[in-house]
C-alpha cells in the first residue's frame, strides 16, 4: 500500500485538488443567493468522484484493454436503442429509462470510443489507409448517432477526442489537413442537417444584439459580468449580475462569468494555470507511460479536458456558439464530475504503472 | 522489430510536442480574449452593470395645501398607498390583473379602464393602477410582492377636498398625467392641476420630484435604496375665500341653481365665489369612470360650469345704475328732474310696459332706482343713447375679461358700441338687421342681447362702493389692490347712485327691504329680475324637456347686486339666482345671510 502510494503522481493529484477548492468557492458564490442545497450537493457528488477515482486507480490497464471492445459494443447498442425508445427531454432524445435511473448512452460512448481507440493503436499507427479506415468506423457510427439525437456538443467531443488520439498515433499531416478542409466543405452540408436552435445559436453569435432579450441575452450578460470583473474582481459575493440573477444558469454552464466578475482577470489567471498543470501533467504521464495503450488513454482525457475548457469559456465569453459543455470541476453537475474524476483515476493508474513494476505487465515492451 | 518500436516511439514523442504546444496556445488565445473583456472593454461593461442594476426611480413631491382665509384646509393631502405598474416587466399581464382585481376589488368598469390605460402608456414608464388605498387593502400585494413581477406599491399622499362641492369651480381638480405632459416633463405617475385654482396656480403648488437609486434583480424587483435625492415640496396657498361665507351662500341658495361672488371692495380679494350646482372634486383622483364624466357633461344643469365666471347672464335692473351714471354725465339737471310713470312706454310700433303695470306716477332718479321703475330709464336710455350706455358699461368693467386667474372667463356681451354702424354692418350678412330704438330703449333696463357674469356685477358693486376703482378680482390672501382703472365719475351722481341704493334696502318699499333692512350692516343695493320668455320659447320648440322642466325654465333669473356697510364699505356681493324668481324675494335673502355670517365673524373677532 506505501509503495502504491509513493508512486501515486501527487502533482497530479494537488492540481486536482486545487481545482476543486476553486470551484466550490465559485460555486457558493454562485448559489449562496439562491438554493444554497446544491452547494452541499456537489461536495456529496465530489464524495462518489473520488471513490470512483480511487477505485480506477486500482483497476490494471491491462483489463480495461480487455474490456474495451465489449464495452464499446454495448454502449453502440444502447446509443442505437435510443432513438427508438429513448426519453425525449428539451426537444432531444438522448436518454434511456433503465427503471432506477437514466442512462445518456453518448456519455458511455465518449468512454467506450476512447478505450476502444486506444486499444486498437495500441499495436498500430494511423498511417495506413486499414488502420485508419477501422478507426474512422469505430468514430463516425456513435457520431451519426449521437448528432441525430441532436446532441451536437457531445459529437463534438467524441470527434475531438478521436482526431487527438489518430494524431498522436502518427496520422500523416497531409491526411489531416485533407480531412480539416473536407471538413469545412461540408460545413453548408451540416448547416442544412442543424436544427433550427441549433441554428439559432451560430446566428446569435455571430451578432450577439441582434435579438437582445432572446438568444442573445445570455452571452451579453455573461459578457457584462467577465467584463464588469475588471483585472482585481468585483469581490468574492461582490458580483452583481450573479447576485442579481442577470446571468443565466450561473451555476452550471455560465459558472465562469460568475468567477470572472468577482475574481477579475487575476482569479481567470489562476484558472488557466490550475488547468495548464492538469493538463501538462497528464501529457507527461502519457509521454512516460510503459504502455501505448496508457498514453493514448490519457491524451484523450488531456483532449477532453482541453475541449471543455475551450469551449466553455470561449461560449461564455462570446467567442463561440452556446454548447451547453460544462467547465471542468468548476460547473455545478454530478455525472460530469464524478466521470471526470474517474477517467483522472485512469490517468493515474497510468502515473502508477509507469512508475511501479507491475507483476504482469511485460517488461521493456512499449507497447501493450 | 525492435527499431521499428523504437521509431514508432519517437514518432509518438515528436507527436507528444504538438500536445503539449496546444494547450498553452489555446489558453493563451482565450486569455487575450479575456483581457479585452476585462481591460480594454472594463469601463464600458462595468456601466452596463450599472445600467442592468440600478434604477433610478422618481420619488413624487407631495403638492401644496390650499386653504382659505382662516386657515382651513381646502384641498389637502392624505396619506395612502398606491399601486404601480411597469408593463414591460410583466410576465402574464391578464393573470396579474385578474389577481389584483380581485384583491383590490375592482369593479369591471375600473378594470377595463385600468387596461385602457396600460395599453396606451409606454411600457417602460409605471402606470398608475389604483390609489388611495389603505394598509389592509395593500398588504396581502405587499407582502408577497415577489410574485407579481412589474407590480410595486409605494406610500404617497393623495389630494383630499374637505369642501368638494362647496369649492369645486374655485379650487378645481387634479388628474393623472397624459401622454402629452410627459413631455413637457411631467412623470406618468404625477397628478396635474386641470381646472381653478389647481391648474392656475400649478407651478406654485406642484413642486419638483426627487429620485432615489434602486438596485434591482433581473426581474425588476427592488433590492436595495442606494441614493435618495429628496422630493420638493409644492407651496401651500392661502385664498382670500372665506369658507364660511361660502358655506352660508350655499345653505341660502339651497338646492338652487345660482352663482354667489362676494369681492372686499378695497382689495378685490375674492371672499366667497360659489357656483352650484357643485360637483365631487375628490372622484377625479383615482381617474373618474367615463360614465360619471359623462353624466355631469350631460347634466342640463352643467354642474361643469363655473356659474360666476364662465356663464353671462342679463344683469337686468342691476343695470340700471349705469344708465343713470351715463344720464347724469351726459345732464346734470337729470338728479332734480321728474317724469311720469303710466306703466308703459309707447313706442311707434310696440309699447313697452313697466314692471308695475299700474305705473309708479312721478318719478326722478331716485324714486326710480328704489323702486325699479322701467318707464325711467326707458326714456333715459332713449335720451343719452346706446354708445353713452356701452361706453359706461365698458367704463365700470362690463364687456370684458375681469382678469381673475380662472381662465377660462366669459367677456360677457355690452351690444353694439354705435348702433348706426352696426346696422351698417349687418346690412351685408345674409340676414338682415337693424338696430331699433326700442333695443336701446331694452337695453337701459339691463335686458336685450346685455349679458354679464355674476363676478363682473359684483365688481360693479365694488366699483360703486369704493368710488370707481375698477378692481382686479384676487385669489390670494393679503394680494394687493390691482387697480385696472380709475373712473373720474363725479362724487356727486355717486352718491346720487349710493343713496338710491341704500333706500332700495332702507325704505319700506324699496325692492330689497323685507330681506335687509334687519340686517346686522347696514347694506346698499339693486335687486334684478331678468326676464327670460323667450329663451323658454326656444326651448319649447326644442322640446327636449319636461314640462315642469320647461315651467321652471320659464321663471325669470334673479339677481341681487349691493355692498356693505353702507358707510364704510367693505364687502362687495353680487347674487344670482338660475330661474330663482324675483331680485327682491329670492337673491336679495342669499345676501343676507352672508351679511349675517361676515357680521358674526367681525363680531366674534372683536
Amino acid at each position: 500500500m506505501i509503495r502504491v502510494l509513493r508512486s501515486y503522481d501527487w502533482i497530479l493529484l494537488a492540481g486536482i485538488i486545487c481545482l476543486i477548492g476553486l470551484g466550490l468557492i465559485t460555486l457558493y458564490a454562485a448559489v449562496y443567493q439562491g438554493d444554497a442545497g446544491l452547494w452541499k450537493r456537489q461536495v456529496i457528488f465530489l464524495g462518489i468522484g473520488f471513490s470512483a477515482f480511487l477505485l480506477l486507480c486500482m483497476i490494471p490497464l491491462r483489463f480495461l484493454g480487455l474490456v474495451s471492445w465489449p464495452f464499446y459494443l454495448l454502449a453502440l447498442l444502447l446509443l442505437a436503442l435510443v432513438p427508438l425508445v429513448g426519453d425525449i427531454q428539451m426537444g432531444a432524445r438522448r436518454w434511456l429509462d433503465l427503471g432506477v435511473m437514466n442512462l445518456q448512452p453518448s456519455e458511455l460512448m465518449k468512454w467506450a470510443l476512447m478505450f476502444v481507440l486506444a486499444h486498437w493503436f495500441a499495436s498500430r499507427e494511423a498511417n495506413s489507409l486499414q488502420n485508419l479506415g477501422v478507426a474512422l468506423a469505430l468514430a463516425l457510427l456513435p457520431a451519426s448517432l449521437i448528432i441525430i439525437q441532436p446532441d451536437l456538443g457531445t459529437t463534438l467531443v467524441l470527434l475531438f477526442a478521436a482526431t487527438a488520439m489518430l494524431i498522436a498515433s502518427g496520422l500523416p499531416w497531409r491526411w489531416f489537413g485533407l480531412a480539416v478542409t473536407l471538413g469545412l466543405a461540408s460545413l453548408p452540408l451540416l448547416w442544412h442537417f442543424m436544427h433550427d436552435y441549433q441554428k439559432q445559436r451560430v446566428l446569435t453569435l455571430l451578432d450577439p444584439q441582434s435579438d437582445p432579450l432572446g438568444a442573445g441575452y445570455h452571452v451579453i450578460q455573461s459578457t457584462i459580468a467577465i467584463g464588469s470583473g475588471g483585472l482585481f474582481g468585483k469581490g468574492f459575493l461582490q458580483g452583481t449580475q450573479g447576485r442579481l440573477h442577470f446571468l443565466p444558469e450561473q451555476h452550471t454552464d455560465f459558472i465562469f462569468s460568475v468567477l470572472a466578475e468577482e475574481g477579475g482577470f487575476i482569479a481567470v489567471m489562476f484558472l488557466f494555470m490550475l488547468y495548464t498543470i492538469l493538463i501538462t501533467r497528464i501529457l507527461i504521464i502519457s509521454y512516460r507511460a510503459h504502455t501505448r495503450f496508457g498514453s493514448l488513454i490519457c491524451i484523450g482525457v488531456a483532449s477532453v479536458f482541453v475541449l471543455y475548457i475551450t469551449v466553455n469559456i470561449g461560449m461564455v465569453s462570446g467567442l463561440l456558439p452556446v454548447v451547453g459543455l460544462p467547465l471542468p470541476f468548476i460547473s455545478y453537475g454530478g455525472s460530469a464530475l464524478v466521470t471526470m474524476l474517474a477517467a483522472l483515476g485512469m490517468v493515474m493508474r497510468v502515473a502508477i504503472e509507469s512508475k511501479e513494476h507491475i507483476p504482469w505487465q511485460r517488461p521493456g515492451s512499449p507497447l501493450v | 522489430m525492435r527499431k521499428k518500436q523504437l521509431e514508432s516511439r519517437q514518432r509518438f514523442d515528436m507527436r507528444m510536442l504538438f500536445f503539449y504546444a496546444v494547450t498553452p496556445l489555446l489558453l493563451g488565445g482565450l486569455s487575450l480574449h479575456l483581457l479585452q473583456l476585462q481591460w480594454l472593454q472594463h469601463e464600458e461593461l462595468a456601466l452596463q452593470a450599472d445600467e442592468n442594476r440600478l434604477n433610478i426611480v422618481p420619488v413624487l413631491p407631495v403638492r401644496g395645501e390650499i386653504v382659505d382665509a382662516n386657515g382651513t384646509g381646502l384641498a389637502m393631502n392624505k396619506i395612502a398607498y398606491r399601486v404601480l405598474l411597469i408593463p414591460e416587466r410583466v410576465d402574464g399581464l391578464d393573470g396579474l390583473l385578474a389577481t389584483l382585481s380581485e384583491t383590490l376589488k375592482w369593479s369591471p368598469e375600473k378594470l377595463k379602464h385600468i387596461r385602457k390605460r396600460i395599453q396606451s402608456s409606454r411600457p417602460d414608464r409605471p402606470v398608475l393602477l389604483d390609489d388611495k388605498l389603505q394598509w389592509q387593502q395593500v398588504s396581502p400585494i405587499a407582502a408577497r410582492l415577489h410574485h407579481f413581477s412589474g407590480v410595486d406599491v409605494e406610500a404617497g399622499s393623495y389630494r383630499y377636498y374637505p369642501f368638494a362641492n362647496l369649492t369645486a369651480h374655485l379650487i378645481g381638480y387634479l388628474s393623472l398625467a397624459r401622454k402629452s405632459d410627459l413631455d413637457a416633463g411631467y412623470l406618468s405617475t404625477e397628478f396635474i392641476g386641470r381646472a381653478g385654482v389647481e391648474k392656475s396656480f400649478e407651478t406654485h403648488l406642484h413642486g419638483s420630484p426627487g429620485s432615489q437609486q434602486e438596485e434591482v434583480d433581473a426581474r425588476g424587483r427592488r433590492i436595495a435604496v442606494i441614493k435618495r435625492a429628496p422630493s420638493v415640496m409644492g407651496s401651500r396657498l392661502q385664498l382670500a375665500l372665506d369658507i364660511d361665507v361660502q358655506k352660508a351662500a350655499s345653505e341660502a341658495l339651497g338646492d338652487r341653481t345660482g352663482a354667489v361672488v362676494v369681492l372686499d371692495v378695497e382689495t378685490g380679494a375674492v371672499i366667497s365665489m360659489l357656483s352650484q350646482p357643485g360637483y365631487d372634486t375628490n372622484r377625479f383622483i383615482t381617474g373618474l369612470e367615463t360614465v360619471q364624466w359623462q353624466s355631469w357633461l350631460n347634466n342640463p344643469e352643467k354642474p361643469l360650469l363655473n356659474r360666476a365666471t364662465q356663464a353671462a347672464y342679463p344683469p337686468a335692473s342691476t343695470f340700471k345704475m349705469l344708465t343713470g351714471l351715463a344720464g347724469l354725465e351726459q345732464h346734470a339737471h337729470l338728479a332734480t328732474t321728474t317724469t311720469q310713470c303710466p306703466g308703459y312706454l309707447e313706442l311707434a310700433d310696440r309699447n313697452l310696459r313697466c314692471w308695475k303695470r299700474t305705473g309708479h306716477g312721478e318719478v326722478n332718479m331716485h324714486s326710480a332706482l328704489v323702486h325699479s321703475c322701467d318707464v325711467y330709464f326707458y326714456k333715459l336710455g332713449d335720451q343719452v343713447g346706446m354708445a353713452a350706455i356701452s361706453d359706461t358699461a365698458q367704463k365700470w368693467g362690463l364687456g370684458e375679461k375681469t382678469g381673475i386667474d380662472l381662465p377660462p372667463e366669459s367677456r360677457g356681451i355690452i351690444p353694439a358700441h354705435r348702433p348706426y354702424m352696426m346696422a351698417e354692418m349687418s346690412s351685408r350678412s345674409s340676414k338682415r338687421r337693424h338696430w331699433f330704438r326700442g333695443e336701446t330703449m331694452i337695453t337701459a333696463i339691463g335686458q336685450g342681447q346685455l349679458t354679464t357674469t355674476p363676478l363682473q356685477i359684483a365688481r360693479l358693486a365694488a366699483t360703486i362702493a369704493n368710488g370707481g376703482k375698477v378692481l382686479k378680482p384676487q385669489l390670494l390672501a393679503g394680494a394687493d389692490a390691482e387697480i385696472q382703472h380709475q373712473i373720474d365719475v363725479r362724487p356727486d351722481h355717486l352718491n346720487i347712485i349710493r343713496k338710491a341704493m341704500r333706500s332700495v334696502v332702507a325704505t319700506p318699499g324699496g325692492t330689497a327691504f323685507r330681506p335687509l333692512a334687519s340686517a346686522p350692516w347696514k347694506v346698499a343695493g339693486k335687486t334684478g329680475t331678468a326676464q327670460v320668455v323667450k329663451m323658454a320659447q326656444d326651448d319649447q320648440k326644442r322640446s327636449k324637456l319636461s314640462r315642469d322642466e320647461i315651467l321652471k325654465r320659464h321663471r325669470d333669473h334673479a339677481w341681487f347686486m349691493g355692498y356693505a356697510p353702507y358707510d364704510n364699505p367693505k364687502v362687495a356681493i353680487a347674487v344670482f339666482v338660475e330661474h330663482g324668481g324675483h331680485g327682491g324675494s329670492d337673491a336679495a335673502p342669499v345676501a343676507a345671510a352672508i351679511i349675517r355670517t361676515l357680521a358674526a365673524k367681525e363680531a366674534a373677532a372683536k
